[in-house]
């Protein structure tokens, strides 16, 4: 419900910018986006809707980021941003805690910041509490209920019962946790099912491979396994079908890149749980843009999700959540 | 690999591994030689005594574990095969993570676009001869940096490993480049009499730079030149050109690799090969292999290329806190070296410089 409420304000402030352009003829604003990382087909189909948001408004787009995700690698891409004084600054941080204190030297210099995708500090901003509540909006997905959601689709395909585990890259990332809070919050709810514990693979599909296959040795009952993102799902889907196990062994992924279609198609990935990133790009900078021309606007912003299988993948309103490259 | 021409024992040339010469072996070097086989069957004991007494299952009977297992190795095994002979040229190749993950893109753009002139099994092995050629390419600027600029190898090949990258990533677009060809999934996932093709091919490939190394002019040239390099050169080895055939074997090495990648996960990705460089460099180490170079064997790297993937499936297989993997492996890499130093300070050899 508060999620709807979230989004119908974003809609409606998005309305009433577009349908207010006078003040927008002053000065051509400048706002620059950093993702995660460049290489990456979310935040590339994010700047899609930024540029898209940013064109309809007139706003200049700047955007620049580093190729892993990194703080070591992305501190430095912003603190040159920020020698570029743009307007406001759009960010995915790669850490909750160490990009504070490069951000706060945005918010010094009268940058005013909205996080993008990731968060810092507990992303709950404009409290006055901690030290981290300075940026101006947090828009992104909400991962734990996308977690659930994929939790409620895996727990569909295998008949609400049986074992299941995570999938996961590495501890510590804000949205790859999050995923999977909300799964083992969710199967907490269907008696039938056990979880087992989550295997990390750094994001190396090879080792999450072998991790399923190591999994299934021992369980073999094995009777699903949720990919908390592309690499730890399509890796779970090879070990899958190396164990000769396709369509028995259910795979639930996290994201949609275009290869997704193939990997649905083929019965390789059962369901695929796709952000959107679009939708992230373009309220991101309708928000700064809001700001800017002296509106308020919301301090949380929750993007939607599609569920991705089989039967619907060839739907053009299915498919148009697929991230574009 | 073809770059080199096999000698033929005509040329009387051919010795047992250069830096090994002493005849009268010590019962200790021999241990440490062959220690690499050793941890792998204390591993495998011990995974065996732990699965039985705590799940009362079997972990080396079970053909799925070994089946498993062996998949699991092939990519490592590969780059960790190149890199077997730069390290013991006394080198080490850095940008093969990325070159791996150049080829793994190159292979699927390749085997979609001949996939659409000519028939599937065709393309396919377009798309890998296509893979493996473009990644002699940043082989042969690495082996020219090295040999004729003088570049430390450790510098030439970090520059490479960022050029790789951002060619692989332009290439693909930032993103990973679905395959569409049925028979270049078979290979990467079909089996024949229950063994993967994938080990087939590669433990084929294995064999056949093991014969490089071990029994040809290139293999002892190779060795001559890691231990000691002054002393080669002055018997009239080729040096430079040899450091560049070596560069481009490593790297298509790696080109092997990455078309293989393609092939299993039916997709060509940057990234295929980023996390495997430092195991590649652990499993030669761990093989026996020093990183002064002059000594090292293939066999060796496989054990320790397996000693790699034991540890990290066995203890997924028992169900141990995954932060172990690491841990785990890191201490084998410790005693290995150790292994070493001692075995040359018990052999009287030089112990570093």
């Amino acid at each position: 419900m508060k999620k709807m409420f979230a989004a119908l304000a974003a809609l409606a402030l998005g309305a009433t910018v577009l349908t207010a352009p006078a003040q927008a003829q002053d000065k051509k604003y400048t706002i620059a986006l950093i993702p995660g990382l460049t290489t990456d087909g979310f935040y590339i189909t994010m700047r899609k809707g930024a540029q898209a948001a940013a064109d309809a408004l007139g706003v200049n787009l700047v955007f620049q980021g580093a190729s892993d995700f990194n703080p070591v690698t992305q501190v430095p891409v912003l603190d040159a941003v920020i020698a570029k004084k743009p307007d406001a600054i759009l960010i995915a941080p790669t850490d909750k805690v160490q990009l504070v204190e490069p951000l706060r030297k945005a918010n010094d210099a009268g940058i005013p910041v909205i996080t993008v995708d990731t968060f810092i500090g507990t992303g709950v901003y404009q409290t006055g509490a901690g030290d981290a509540d300075f940026p101006l909006a947090y828009i992104a997905s909400d991962n734990v209920l996308g977690g659930e959601i994929a939790a409620r689709a895996l727990a569909t395909a295998i008949g609400d019962k049986g074992k299941v585990y995570v999938s996961n890259v590495k501890p510590g990332v804000s949205t790859t946790d999050q995923r999977e809070e909300g799964f083992k919050k969710e199967m907490a709810n269907h008696p039938g099912i056990t979880v087992l514990e989550t295997q990390f693979n750094d994001d190396d599909a090879n080792k999450a491979a072998s991790q399923l296959q190591a999994v299934f040795a021992r369980n073999p009952d094995l009777v699903g396994v949720f990919g908390a993102n592309l690499f730890s799902a399509l890796g779970a889907a090879n070990g899958v079908k190396q164990a000769g196990q396709t369509g028995t062994v259910k795979v639930v992924a996290f994201d949609a890149p275009t290869s997704i279609v193939d990997n649905i198609n083929t019965g390789l990935v059962d369901v695929a749980i796709a952000q959107h990133p679009a939708e992230i790009g373009y309220y991101g900078v309708v928000s700064a843009y809001a700001h800017l021309t002296g509106h308020s606007i919301p301090v949380t912003i929750g993007t939607g999700f599609t569920i991705m299988n089989k039967s619907n993948i060839a739907d053009p309103n299915i498919s148009k959540y697929l991230y574009s490259e | 690999m073809t770059s080199t021409s096999p000698v033929q024992p005509a040329e009387n040339h051919v010795a047992p591994q250069a830096d090994h010469g002493d005849p009268a072996r010590s019962l200790i070097s021999r241990i440490a030689e062959g220690r690499a086989w050793l941890f792998l069957a204390g591993l495998i004991v011990c995974f065996e005594i732990w699965s039985r007494l705590a799940f009362g299952a079997t972990f080396v009977l079970n053909p799925f574990n070994l089946q498993s297992i062996a998949i699991f190795a092939v990519a490592p095994l590969l780059l960790a095969t190149g890199q077997t002979f730069v390290i013991i040229s006394g080198g080490i190749d850095l940008s093969l993570g990325f070159i791996m993950g150049l080829a793994a893109v190159v292979a699927a753009h390749a085997t979609n676009m001949a996939g659409a002139a000519i028939p599937l099994p065709l393309a396919m092995l377009a798309g890998i001869l296509a893979s493996v050629i473009v990644a002699g390419v940043p082989g042969v600027i690495n082996g020219l940096l090295i040999s004729r600029l003088k570049v430390p190898p450790f510098i030439g090949t970090l520059g490479m490993f960022g050029v790789a990258r951002g060619a692989a990533f332009l290439l693909a677009g930032g993103t990973t480049v679905p395959v569409q060809n049925s028979w270049f999934a078979l290979l990467g996932n079909g089996k024949f009499y229950g063994v993967p093709y994938l080990v087939i091919i590669t433990a084929v490939f294995v064999i056949i730079m093991h014969y490089l190394l071990s029994q040809t002019r290139f293999g002892q040239h190779n060795y001559a030149i890691g231990a000691n390099v002054q002393a080669a050169r002055r018997s009239g080895i080729d040096i430079r050109g040899h450091i560049l055939r070596l560069y481009v074997l490593s790297a298509m090495c790696a080109g092997l690799g990455g078309a293989l990648y393609a092939a299993r996960f039916t997709a060509g990705a940057a990234q295929a090969g980023e996390p495997l460089l430092l195991d590649s460099v652990a499993a030669v180490v761990i093989g026996g292999a020093s990183l002064f170079g002059g000594s090292g064997t293939i066999f060796g790297t496989v054990a320790g290329a397996l000693v790699i993937a034991v540890i990290q499936y066995g203890l997924v297989f028992v169900n141990v806190e995954p932060f172990w993997q690491f841990i785990a492996v890191g201490v084998v890499i410790i005693i290995s070296v150790l292994i070493d130093q001692a075995q040359r300070r018990f052999s009287g050899a030089r112990q570093d410089e």
